[in-house]
């Protein structure tokens, strides 16, 4: 099923890195990135599924740092609103699957997303299929430099908030993600207590 | 929110899977399968003795659950287990880290669309890795132990665990074999002899004598119940013409409301060595006392207890001089044979017709007898009296078969007898067991057309050889380890169905196994109430009279 034509209007960043298993997007608006664990995908033919598991703003310029003000930041945009011109917030996407011509695929991608691609929230049936049974976890697990407990925490609740809180798949998920970490039952408890709360 | 969480947690859910319950992971031919529970079901529904079936990819294998066990895959979620009120990790665990591991013990393989005919056959393989288990339908009970619609032979017992279905004896299986019912005290041992010989009786299967010690099975009996005592209805009012009443004890009888068909009488003459012989125990005569009694035989042919008894007082010591017998153990003897003058059925001479002779009469039109003891209920009387008539009637027996042997004339061939005996240890103890009639009875199978139906709570008393030739065992609760022992002597496989006997109810639930049925199955035995009495087709008063005025109208024309 291919994908609607991109409504420019809804982007929410636009891909300034990527690489076969992340990307790297700069969001549209300062403090405007998608939320930690969130599920986002890449405009164009094939879209690139990602879950986001790091948002950081900064300086536009590498040397050049933010420096305190001790203004509120409303009275910083009355004062001083030329600093916000100098930040911008950055979010980096773990690559969870991709899209072709039947939908969703849990694989990675041929090829990486296109730099200056838009990035977009996905809807609510994508991320019902990227999250239907435990492999999206399997990804989450397996990545370096992730954080990997408070991602899966943060992932299945996205998940689960999609399914509108529907107990059983918690609990299928709880399951997949039991096989995946059995060794660990402190680790499985602390996330099952966590995704619950 | 409680009632989500129990469905997580395994209150089973019948539509999901189709009732599937496990798949098969591990196993062996010799030590049964073992099954993984699906998560979805509690394992408090899975009960030992369940009949389920195994489908696997050629065959079905009708199995019973015999044991369960509960397994983790980490031993630190035992150490640490999930708090009371964290439903969430308790329903992820189970079926993942904690699961439930089901025994089963396939009994009967059949291949797609077969049914049982006579022989089942045996199992000769497993069903292979992840095989699913479906608990039992109606059709399979039926594909496996008939239906009474479907045959004559087929008789309902009463139904499986959890289940509605009839579950049917072969009962041209049952009475080519000697079969016993065994079940401690109270565990319902007389409702599953009444059951079966109401089949028998119904379906014309054989004909039955029955040595009834206690008055239960010819007229009505009491039945313990919640709601206070009520009677039942004995094999007399069931059946009406077609069993005949003999009492031991007539006054007893008619003071209970029954007027027998016959009074029996025992003469004398009619005693035979073997029959005291078979008292030995009971008497508690020593070896060299029975010698003596054949010494006494020797001399004085039938007439050796008349002429034992006449003597008195000194006399005994001159009669054992006389015929060479020791002194002593003749008096012992003598002493312990006079219990017998005591007995008020005991007769020097006969007046009327021999009981057996008439017994033998009503056999052969097809007649059942019930023998009642009244109340002669020693044990004493009931083994002499079971032995001399039991004796008399395989004699003739033994005649009438080698006659249809020699004429092979399917007139003279004759009726399938079979004796119901209680206490069957008194009689069938290793010692008596190879003395005694019904040893020889039990041993001879159906050469001769009889075979016994042994009716015991002591099963371990009984000789190991005589257990082994029961065909059917018809058990309700044992609890004693060697009782439960040896109701499973020559059964193969039988380590699965000891668990399951000692996890039976105490009421109304017996294990059947043995030639009459193609697998061991336990059942909740069928009510003996009036839904039954109907069945066995006796007519409540109204249904009498509206059948007699047919019949009426039907003679002679309105």
């Amino acid at each position: 099923m291919a994908l609607a034509n991109v409504d420019i209007e809804e982007y929410i960043g636009e891909v300034i890195e990527s690489s076969t298993s992340q990307f790297v997007a700069e969001s549209r608006e300062l403090n405007g990135a998608p939320p930690f664990g969130a599920f986002v995908k890449t405009g164009g033919v094939i879209p690139v599924y990602g879950l986001v598991y790091n948002v950081c703003t900064h300086s536009i310029e590498p040397n050049r740092r933010a420096t305190a003000y001790g203004l509120t930041e409303q009275e910083l945009r009355d004062e001083q609103p030329q600093i916000f011109e100098l930040l911008k917030t950055e979010f980096e996407a773990v690559i969870v699957g991709y899209g072709d011509d039947r939908g969703p695929r849990q694989m990675l991608p041929p090829q990486p997303p296109g730099i200056h691609r838009f990035v977009l929230p996905c809807a609510e049936f994508e991320v019902k299929a990227l999250t239907n049974n435990g492999d999206f976890l399997r990804c989450v697990l397996s990545g370096n430099r992730l954080p990997a407990d408070d991602l899966i925490i943060a992932s299945v609740r996205h998940a689960w908030a999609a399914r509108a809180f529907d107990m059983p798949y918690l609990v299928g998920i709880g399951k997949d993600l039991c096989r995946l970490i059995r060794d660990d039952y402190d680790r499985l408890s602390s996330i099952m207590r966590r995704i619950s709360q | 929110m409680n009632e989500l969480w129990n469905d997580l947690n395994g209150r089973p859910i019948k539509d999901l899977n189709n009732g599937q319950i496990g798949v098969v992971t591990k196993g062996s031919l010799t030590e049964g399968v073992e099954m993984k529970l699906n998560p979805d079901r509690s394992v408090e529904d899975v009960k030992a003795g369940k009949f389920v079936v195994i489908e696997g990819y050629k065959n079905q294998f009708f199995s019973m659950i015999t044991d369960l066990s509960l397994d983790a895959t980490n031993p630190d979620i035992l150490l640490y287990p999930p708090h009371d009120g964290d439903q969430l990790l308790h329903s992820v665990l189970n079926g993942a880290s904690t699961y439930v591991t089901v025994a089963l013990r396939p009994m009967l393989m059949l291949e797609a669309g077969e049914e049982v005919v006579d022989e089942p056959r045996p199992v000769k393989t497993i069903p292979s890795h992840f095989s699913k288990v479906v608990e039992a339908e109606e059709e399979d009970v039926s594909r496996v132990f008939g239906s009474e619609d479907r045959d004559d032979r087929f008789f309902n017992m009463g139904t499986p665990l959890d289940m509605d279905t009839p579950v049917c004896l072969n009962l041209n299986r049952f009475v080519e074999r000697s079969n016993g019912i065994f079940g401690k005290t109270g565990t319902g041992k007389s409702f599953l002899t009444r059951l079966v010989l109401c089949g028998m009786i119904k379906k014309k299967k054989a004909v039955n004598l029955i040595f009834d010690m206690h008055n239960e099975y010819g007229f009505q009996a009491m039945k313990e119940g919640n709601s206070g005592d009520s009677f039942v209805k004995g094999l007399k009012q069931l059946f009406g013409n077609q069993v005949a009443l003999f009492s031991l004890d007539p006054a007893s009888s008619r003071q209970r409301g029954i007027q027998p068909d016959h009074e029996v009488h025992i003469a004398y003459d009619q005693i035979a060595v073997e029959d005291v012989v078979a008292l030995q125990d009971e008497l508690q005569l020593n070896p060299t006392a029975s010698e003596s009694a054949y010494l006494v035989a020797a001399m004085y042919k039938n007439k050796w207890l008349r002429q034992l008894l006449s003597v008195e007082g000194p006399d005994v010591e001159k009669f054992a001089e006389e015929i060479g017998a020791n002194k002593s153990s003749l008096s012992a003897l003598h002493r312990k044979l006079k219990r017998i003058e005591g007995f008020p059925f005991m007769v020097t001479k006969l007046d009327g017709a021999d009981a057996v002779d008439t017994m033998m009469d009503y056999i052969e039109r097809g007649i059942h007898i019930v023998l009642e003891f009244g109340r002669q209920t020693s044990m004493l009387a009931y083994l002499l009296v079971a032995n001399i008539l039991s004796r008399r009637i395989h004699e003739q027996y033994v005649k009438k078969s080698e006659q249809y042997y020699a004429s092979q004339n399917p007139a003279d061939k004759p009726k399938q007898l079979v004796i119901t005996i209680e206490e069957a240890h008194k009689f069938l103890n290793p010692t008596t067991a190879k003395q005694t009639i019904f040893g020889t009875i039990a041993r001879e199978m159906r050469k001769y057309y009889v075979s016994l139906l042994v009716v015991d709570q002591r099963p371990s008393g009984i000789d190991e050889e005589v257990l082994s030739q029961l065909g059917t065992k018809i058990t309700a609760l044992l609890n004693d380890e060697k009782d439960i022992q040896s109701v499973l002597t020559g059964v193969s496989n039988a380590s699965g169905l000891r668990s399951v006997l000692a996890s039976l109810d105490s009421k109304q639930q017996a294990l059947m196994f043995g030639h009459a049925v193609p697998m061991p199955v336990v059942i909740r035995t069928r009510n003996y109430d009036e839904e039954f009495y109907r069945a066995m087709g006796d007519l409540t008063e109204e249904e009498k009279v509206v059948k007699a005025e047919a019949a009426s109208a039907a003679l002679f024309g309105d």
